[in-house]
């Protein structure tokens, strides 16, 4: 059973603040919610991808006459049918959209798209890909970062020496001296894997392009409007002539935000042929030719007083870029930024070299480089403490970040709970006693960001708009970009503008993820919509909210002094709660003097003078009980605490979704989710081989909620769910240092590895 | 952080000026940039871009950064 306590809780407020249950809930569990993959729409054909069976080729010729001789095979497209765009979503640096979806001249990891066939069924469709001949000129492969980097290593991207693709340096303050302060230096290579986003609703679109030039695409992703504009980019259409609807999502995260074959293929195909065509992938095309986690190798040199003040740290990271760029840029940079964290260092210095491979993309995942980040670092801090023999909570709380704290270039902290998550954790260690021979509790702690404030995709547009229009009858639609992906979006916008209009949320329709109706947003990546759409949310509610009022104090009479409220639907004096009226009514008077205009609010937000990263940081700790099988090296979850710092919190039942569901992902990628990749082909791409965990592997997942007050957050609130991913492989890493004294420096620990370390241990004892 | 530098040294290449000024941010700023004009600008100072950026990613400290801070101030006297 899961305990969720919520320490510091505020009370002034009347829907925020509560437990309330997704009000796409209900549509949800009776199957009426329409997925992309539910899509049907009249003439509609089924489409299927040819896949490239090797890491590195030429394509010199492409027959798919064959293919369309099969009763029911509609067409075929290949790179020679599209404009040959270079697209990627760091759309401001045109060096870094290396990617064609369908390449005209080489294919760079296996599984890429070579050409796509529509046919009246998806059986049909994928009998015709065994008719379409592809030569190919194979190419030498290079699949790991530190041989790419090599002189003779070939060459992937043009133009890109020894295949490195993006460079990143942060550093502050004169980090060479501040070694020179440091007592004690310690210096450790990590290794970190990837892992696959693993969307319960796998990469899905239908699209339908007309003679009016307009196209229409059902698409299951993070962000409409990134979909809208990258295809309208590589389509060489205006924007306003495409519309993407992605209502529900199942799942994305960080994996959906940029464009895939599905959606790529079925709108090329759908331009040839005049007629709808839908692509579903298949989960083992997910697991191949999607994207991954960012698999990293880290150098950490960091120097410590012996008391445990830290002076100086430094990391070389090199990460496993894959065959293009991504979101893998980000992910580099965040990465570097995250290893700092939640620490103040005199001296930080990080350099991250992201390197093409002919292996599958890596992109961004939920944690954004974060996880690996923390993977290295909190391992790191815990031997260091071990080594002076300090506590390793209290060396950690020493160092920690506080309220007002500025990240030396990159960022200020208006908001910090971290002190108070290392008390609940210390509560709950203490709680547990004396554990059993062959268990033992972890650490770790990180801090996360609320949406980022870079502009790399280069809209013209404000990050996130909101707008609220007054129906008669007092209900009201909520107009929002903001993606819902089943993470409860949706229900947030739904609670932020029921608390700053005054009425209930069963009063709010969310309309979302469509980009005719829709303003612009980017959508749901980076823990970025409750901060960022919350706050055009919460703007756009609060400006109907005022218009509204101004006719209700003009018909009060109210003496000037005296001010008007909205609460749980009533419009009444704040000091005499009494005297008032119902919403609904002055909605009525305020439509006649309106003479008959609907009050229509709006909002908008867009992060200014914040820093680097992000406009606010959420913060953590996490412990997680650890029990191992010595004789198999298994590894059992047995109990995990968590006390978390995420501002305001606006709905108590999405918090305790986002963090149960961000620690089941994040101890996947600790020790279960394995992506071993055999001269460019991963090996497991099913879910027999790919280990996750399951319902029946899930420890209690118990929450100490810290409420603090963020500045810059709708209400005070900021990040949740996605910081959650960062600290768990590290929490198990530490686990078990404290149970056999091994250090772990590759994730995911499988058995074999810590029986190795077991026997290696034995070994070097008996020396 | 260091401190704002009276005579700043500007990039060679693109005239920006980094961070602080000096010519170690300067050095940072070139590799950072890393594009074609930077990258010829540091070859033809004698010293290879992409040997300099492999020492840097492969050895702990700041050697690179520092050999190429030293071209660049070398480079400055010259003018």
């Amino acid at each position: 059973m899961n305990k969720y306590t919520v320490i510091n809780p505020h009370s002034k407020f009347t829907v925020l603040n509560t437990h309330v249950h997704n009000i796409d809930g209900i549509a949800k569990v009776t199957g009426r919610a329409e997925y992309t993959f539910d899509v049907k729409l009249p003439g509609m054909l089924y489409g299927k991808i040819l896949r490239s069976p090797h890491p590195h080729a030429k394509i010199l010729n492409i027959d798919y006459s064959r293919a369309l001789e099969i009763p029911g095979v509609y067409g075929v497209v290949t790179g020679k049918d599209t404009l040959g765009v270079k697209q990627g979503i760091w759309r401001r640096y045109k060096d870094l959209c290396d990617e064609q979806i369908l390449p005209l001249d080489k294919v760079r990891y296996i599984g890429e798209p070579v050409a796509a066939v529509a046919a009246l069924t998806e059986e049909i469709a994928e009998k015709a890909l065994d008719y379409i001949d592809v030569e190919y000129e194979v190419l030498q492969g290079v699949y790991e970062p530190l041989d790419a980097i090599k002189k003779d290593a070939p060459e992937i991207h043009e133009g890109f020496e020894r295949n490195i693709n993006v460079t990143r340096h942060i550093e502050w303050g004169e980090v060479e001296e501040a070694f020179d302060e440091a007592e004690y230096v310690r210096e450790d290579w990590f290794k970190c894997g990837g892992q696959a986003h693993m969307c319960m609703e796998t990469r899905a679109a239908v699209s339908s392009y007309t003679p009016e030039k307009k196209m229409t695409i059902y698409s299951s992703n993070q962000s409409a409007y990134y979909m809208q504009a990258l295809m309208a980019g590589v389509l060489g259409m205006r924007e306003g002539d495409v519309r993407v609807l992605a209502k529900y999502v199942g799942g994305g995260f960080g994996g959906k935000f940029e464009l895939d074959g599905a959606i790529f293929c079925s709108a090329i195909l759908s331009m040839k042929l005049f007629r709808p065509v839908k692509i579903v992938y298949t989960r083992e095309e997910d697991f191949i030719a999607t994207k991954r986690r960012t698999p990293m190798f880290y150098y950490v040199r960091t120097g410590v007083k012996k008391d445990g003040t830290f002076c100086a740290r430094e990391a070389k990271v090199f990460t496993n870029g894959g065959a293009y760029t991504g979101m893998g840029a980000t992910a580099l940079y965040l990465t570097g930024f995250f290893h700092s964290f939640p620490y103040r260092w005199k001296g930080y210095r990080y350099d991250g070299y992201r390197v093409y491979t002919n292996t599958l993309p890596s992109t961004s995942m939920r944690g954004f480089g974060a996880p690996q980040a923390m993977w290295c670092s909190e391992q790191q801090i815990e031997w260091i403490a071990a080594d002076l023999g300090l506590d390793p909570i209290e060396m950690r709380r020493m160092n920690s970040h506080h309220e007002g704290y500025e990240v030396p270039g990159q960022a200020t902290i208006a908001s910090c709970g971290i002190d108070q998550c290392y008390d609940e954790i210390k509560t709950w260690i203490a709680s547990k006693g004396e554990l059993p021979a062959n268990r033992a509790i972890g650490l770790s702690a990180c801090g996360f960001m609320s949406g980022g404030i870079f502009n790399w995709f280069d809209t013209p547009y404000s990050f996130s708009s909101a707008v609220v229009t007054i129906n008669q009858d007092g209900t009201v639609e909520l107009h929002v970009g903001a993606q819902e992906i089943g993470q409860g979006s949706n229900t947030t916008m739904a609670i932020i503008c029921a608390e700053a209009l005054g009425v209930k949320v069963g009063d709010i329709k969310v309309h979302s993820g469509d980009t005719d109706h829709c303003p612009a947003d980017l959508g749901a990546w980076g823990s970025r919509q409750t901060l960022m759409t919350g706050n055009a949310v919460k703007m756009a509610a609060e400006d109907a909210k005022k218009q509204l009022l101004e006719f209700a104090y003009a018909q009060s009479g109210l003496n000037i002094v005296y001010d008007l409220d909205i609460k749980d639907g009533w419009v009444h004096a704040i000091a005499r709660p009494e005297r008032g009226e119902e919403f609904v009514q002055l909605v009525r008077k305020a439509l006649r003097g309106k003479d008959g205009q609907r009050i229509v609010g709006r909002g908008y937000y867009t992060p200014h003078r914040k820093g680097m990263i992000s406009p606010a940081y959420s913060y953590m700790l996490q412990g997680v009980e650890v029990e191992v099988d010595e004789e198999t090296g298994k590894i059992k979850l047995v109990d995990s605490m968590t006390a978390h710092d995420c501002g305001q919190p606006i709905n108590h039942l999405g918090l305790i979704g986002q963090l149960e569901g961000a620690f089941s992902m994040a101890a996947g990628y600790g020790y279960l989710e394995y992506m071993p990749y055999e001269d460019g082909k991963l090996m497991n791409p099913n879910l027999v081989d790919y280990k996750m965990i399951r319902a029946t592997e899930m420890p209690p997942a118990n929450i100490a909620e810290i409420d603090t007050y963020e500045p810059e957050g709708p209400y005070g609130a900021k990040e949740a769910g996605e910081g959650l991913t960062n600290p768990t492989a590290a929490a198990i890493g530490n686990a078990l240092f404290h149970l056999f004294g091994v250090q772990m420096k590759e994730c995911p620990v499988r058995p074999e590895m810590i029986l190795n370390a077991l026997k290696e241990k034995k070994e070097a004892q008996g020396k | 952080m260091s401190e704002p530098i009276s005579d700043p040294v500007i990039c060679p290449v693109c005239g920006k000026k980094a961070k602080t000024g000096s010519a170690i941010d300067c050095a940072r700023h070139m590799f950072g940039t890393g594009d074609k004009p930077h990258r010829e600008w540091v070859n033809a100072q004698g010293l290879s871009f992409i040997d300099l950026m492999i020492e840097q990613a492969t050895t702990p400290g700041n050697a690179s950064y520092q050999i190429l801070a030293e071209a660049i101030e070398k480079a400055r006297a010259k003018k």
